[in-house]
């Protein structure tokens, strides 16, 4: 099951970074251009991707079968600081600046070929004639394609150089023209993943890659021009390839890049769409074990063990995914929040966790946070000093939730996306509608992380229980607790920190959680409108925000806290996405699922993962791998929305830590990306270690 | 009624079918010179003292608490294809306890995880009430079995045959430790024995755990293994598939 000879060198040569070493390309100067021909924001940026498509220098290795690489190691500024600040004056950029963490329509862009793509532009033209903004947009997208089609043809001209006349004939077909098997569907599907980052935009998502790449091997599988074994080779290659260029991806750590893919599922018509490609990239992906495609499966309450099976196997490897959705939960849960049944079918994740439509789906689903441990210690400080009881406590978080969501949602009415002419190719309808992708698409939603709710949960629990049904512990003492950082008040701590916590399956914490997210989601409905004619998702994870809500980060808008009233020290870190609070003394797996399960998932759809680690003393035998199997399904049964599984070896991390030269490959998630432990920072490290690990 | 419990384990993987919790009950007769649990011998709480400070092991359960918070997780287990274990320490100790909790267990599977050596009407009535038992032979020789976990294993025996005669599903148990309890003779003779027990489901071999030294210190005891733990146990699994008893190595 492991990777051939060839395989593995490519693998190696990749996870060495040698592909680094050839980037020979020199990034262009474009500013000058732009500035001195006066172009547009739309025109600089169509400008941009043909500058960097000329400057790419094709590179064909002997043993490879799927070309395109990056040369140039960064993208060309098209503004100077000056004019960026005047362009975003008053108004918001999201992180970076340029669109991300969406997901492109692959099936379209691959089925019709980009000159379909160009002929579906020029169809609007003549259609929208007379409209200045449209007509501009489209001739901004011809541009990209020609600037595309012209980079492929000198990668063909390159093969044909090297004698590679495999490689060759199928860089004329694609991505001109529609893939006429696998192999030609995964390298148009490698050449139009990775332009996407030439222009700006990252963490851009591979969305169900199972459904529209099913059609293509289904061809090969029926002419009998490819064999399984051969496609699950083509497949391992094509995964490799995704490892090429992360380094240059940015994102909070390594490894931190949105190339997820999403499996099985529903079909837009409702049928069940598990095919032979969904158990294929779940047994590639193993054989491959590389941080990327991170994989993600769609699962139901009745999702055959088989299937689970062979998941949990994937598990077993410590890459941290598949991550799990419960279709039961997520689609409805989508249809409650406007899409249309066929969308809400068709949900994949962003580059984490959040449920997005491709193609359809322009929405910012990480606009920020809501950190719920500010919201329960504001409540909690200001609500014992005025001598409320726990019911004006409990109304005090729900106002600084609500504010929390209105600062938020103030700030990002005033996003301002930058012109995406070449992403809006890639799109289901945009050349349709002559309308640019940062105008909007089908779906314009923002989320907001509900973030460390677990700390808050245990926080206000242990008040109710503490400070007011036992009257173990006066108020004032809490408060000057508190304000000391429990120094010299260890008793009090420790009082507070046994109360009841998330996790246990224990009505009182959960039902502070409950609470929260219910106040949460209210305070997103009663925001309103985004200004994009979308709404404000709420959702159940934390991305970073586990540290920096703990700790501050510089720019951050979000309140931080200091000492908490579930025991916490000012500064150590909060619970990530749902997971009980950090040292909380929990019962064990089920009583985690039991207590995330009480959650309103029909109000919370933006996503964020059950977390759950797993020692790799789980996988001992079959037996235990269908177990875990069993796990998955009844995380679903529970009616729980996400799960996250990772499998640790605690004694192996620490390893890591001291000794990283021989744990170079060691990889670990770390939210809702996996990378390579030896790359992460310290913080992030010492969490992990520090992660609840469930043994047997 | 109250008995006292060391641990309550969810997603037990190992201590029968499907996904388990298991009750561990404190106190055993036996002292194992392998035991992994060594806070598991003594019946009464203690105080363990570790790196993260001292905690009191041991927690008197009230029967009908234990019940209950098990009962709230019966249809999780049985999603799971599980169930609840009881194991120790040794169970047979507290056994009036531990079938009070059974008794009061609605539609969950049941196992008891036993060394055997306990009295044999008590374990009889346990054993009626559980859905399946797990049944641990250590050593079939009398002597060394005295030597390496302080007992005589007549009683052991005896009650082995009881529970062969009543055709009650039945897992054998058996720690490998090396140079120990994996000799072909003993490994041997407990195939002979499994084969005679009617309702026997298969037998398990235990892979010998190389951390049960780590906890001695925090209870205050020495851990004293008589044989080389650097050494691989061997499963000998031939012995059984040559008398078509079925083995499983875990």
């Amino acid at each position: 099951m492991t990777l051939d000879g060839r395989l593995s060198c490519l693998r190696e040569r990749v996870r060495g970074r040698e592909h680094a070493v050839a980037r020979v390309g020199r990034v262009p100067e474009v500013l000058s251009e732009c500035e001195s021909e006066g172009l547009s924001w739309g025109w600089r940026v169509a400008r941009l991707f043909v500058r960097q498509c000329e400057a790419e220098v094709p590179v064909i290795r002997p043993d490879e079968r799927i070309a395109f690489e990056r040369t140039v190691p960064s993208v060309a500024a098209i503004y100077g600081e000056a004019d960026r600040r005047r362009l975003f004056s008053g108004r918001r950029a999201h992180e970076l600046g340029p669109i991300s963490n969406i997901c492109a329509d692959w099936g379209r862009v691959l089925g019709e070929g980009l000159l379909g793509r160009r002929a579906a532009a020029l169809a609007s033209r003549s259609r929208l004639a007379g409209d200045d903004t449209a007509l501009g947009f489209l001739d901004q997208a011809v541009c990209c394609i020609d600037a595309l089609l012209a980079l492929v043809g000198r990668y063909a001209e390159a093969a044909e150089r090297e004698g590679r006349a495999d490689l060759a004939g199928m860089l004329r077909q694609v991505p001109a023209h529609p893939p006429r098997g696998f192999a030609e569907a995964l390298q148009a599907l490698r050449i139009l993943h990775a332009s996407v980052w030439l222009c700006g935009h990252y963490h851009v998502g591979l969305g169900r890659f199972d459904q529209y790449m099913m059609p293509y091997l289904r061809r090969d599988l029926d002419a009998g021009t490819l064999t399984e074994a051969e496609a699950e080779d083509w497949l391992a290659e094509f995964f490799i390839s995704l490892n090429r260029d992360t380094d240059l991806y940015p994102g909070v750590q390594q490894g931190d890049n949105g190339q997820s893919l999403m499996l099985g599922g529903v079909t837009r018509d409702g049928a069940d769409a598990v095919n032979l490609l969904t158990r294929m990239v779940l047994k590639v992906a193993r054989r491959v074990s590389m941080i990327d495609p991170k994989i993600n499966l769609r699962v139901h309450g009745e999702t055959p063990l088989e299937l689970l099976e062979l998941a949990a196997q994937l598990t077993r490897m410590g890459l941290g995914f598949p991550q799990y959705s419960n279709d039961e939960v997520v689609i409805p849960a989508l249809l409650a929040h406007g899409y249309r049944p066929e969308d809400a079918r068709d949900y994949t994740v962003a580059a984490c966790w959040e449920y997005i439509i491709p193609g359809r789906g322009m929405e910012v689903v990480n606009i920020g946070a809501v950190s719920f441990p500010a919201a329960a210690d504001r409540a909690i400080r200001a609500g014992l000093e005025q001598g409320d009881g726990m019911g004006g406590i409990l109304e005090r978080v729900r106002a600084e939730i609500r504010s929390q969501v209105e600062a938020r949602v103030r700030e990002y009415r005033t996003l301002l996306l930058p012109p995406a002419p070449w992403y809006s190719v890639l799109m289901t309808d945009c050349l349709e509608r002559g309308r640019d992708l940062s105008q909007g698409a089908t779906y314009n939603n923002f989320g907001l992380h509900g973030a460390c709710g677990s700390n808050a949960a245990d926080a206000l629990a242990a008040v109710q229980l503490r400070v007011f049904e036992e009257e173990r512990v006066p108020a004032a003492m809490l408060l000057a607790a508190l304000a000391h950082d429990w120094r010299g008040y260890e008793n009090i701590r420790e009082t507070m920190a046994s109360g009841p916590k998330v996790g246990n399956d224990d009505p009182a914490a959960d039902g502070m959680l409950c609470f929260l997210f219910d106040a949460f989601a209210d305070a997103c409905e009663a925001a309103g409108d985004n200004g994009r004619g979308g709404r404000v998702r709420p959702g159940t994870g934390s991305a970073m925000y586990y540290i920096w809500l703990a700790q501050g980060h510089e720019g951050m808008g979000e309140p931080s806290v200091g000492a908490t009233a579930d025991g916490r020290r000012e500064g150590d870190f909060f619970s990530s996405s749902l997971a009980p609070s950090p040292g909380a003394a929990v019962r064990g797996p089920l009583s985690i699922l039991q207590s995330f399960a009480k959650l309103d998932y029909g109000r919370i759809c933006n996503g964020g993962p059950i977390t759950l680690e797993l020692s790799d003393a789980v996988f001992r035998n079959a037996e235990a791998v269908r177990k875990v199997a069993m796990l998955v399904r009844t995380f679903a049964r529970l009616g729980c929305q996400q799960l996250q599984l990772n499998t640790l070896n605690a004694e192996r991390l620490r390893d890591a830590k001291a000794h990283p030269e021989e744990h170079r490959n060691l990889i670990v998630r770390v939210w809702g990306w996996s990378g390579y432990f030896c790359e992460l920072a310290p913080e992030y490290q010492d969490h992990i270690i520090a992660r609840q690990m469930h043994r047997v | 009624m109250t008995g006292t419990v060391f641990d309550i384990k969810e997603f037990a993987l190992f201590d029968g079918p499907g996904i388990r919790t298991t009750v561990f009950l404190k106190g055993c007769p036996l002292r194992c010179a392998w035991c992994h649990n060594p806070e598991g011998l003594a019946p009464g709480p203690e105080p363990m003292v570790g790196a993260g400070g001292t905690r009191l092991v041991g927690t008197v359960m009230d029967a009908v608490a234990l019940a209950e918070r098990l009962n709230r997780q019966a249809a999780v287990l049985r999603q799971g294809e599980g169930g609840v274990t009881f194991s120790g320490g040794e169970p047979l100790l507290q056994a009036a306890f531990v079938e009070e909790v059974l008794r009061r267990l609605v539609g969950i599977h049941t196992a008891l995880d036993t060394c055997g050596y306990g009295d044999s009407a008590a374990f009889e009535r346990l054993a009626g009430r559980c859905d399946l038992v797990l049944y641990d032979l250590k050593l079939m020789d009398a002597e060394a079995h005295r030597r390496y976990t302080g007992v005589d294993n007549r009683l052991i025996l005896r009650n082995l045959e009881l529970l062969g005669n009543s055709g009650r599903p039945c897992v054998v148990r058996v720690p490998l430790v090396p140079g120990v309890t994996d000799t072909p003779d003993n490994l041997g003779a407990v195939a002979e024995a499994a084969r005679c027990v009617r309702g026997l489901v298969r037998v398990e071999l235990m892979a010998y755990n190389r951390a049960a030294g780590g906890k001695y210190a925090a209870c205050n005891r020495t851990f004293q293994p008589a044989w080389d733990e650097a050494r691989e146990e061997n499963p000998r699994t031939e012995l059984f598939a040559s008398l078509g008893v079925p083995v499983m190595v875990l």
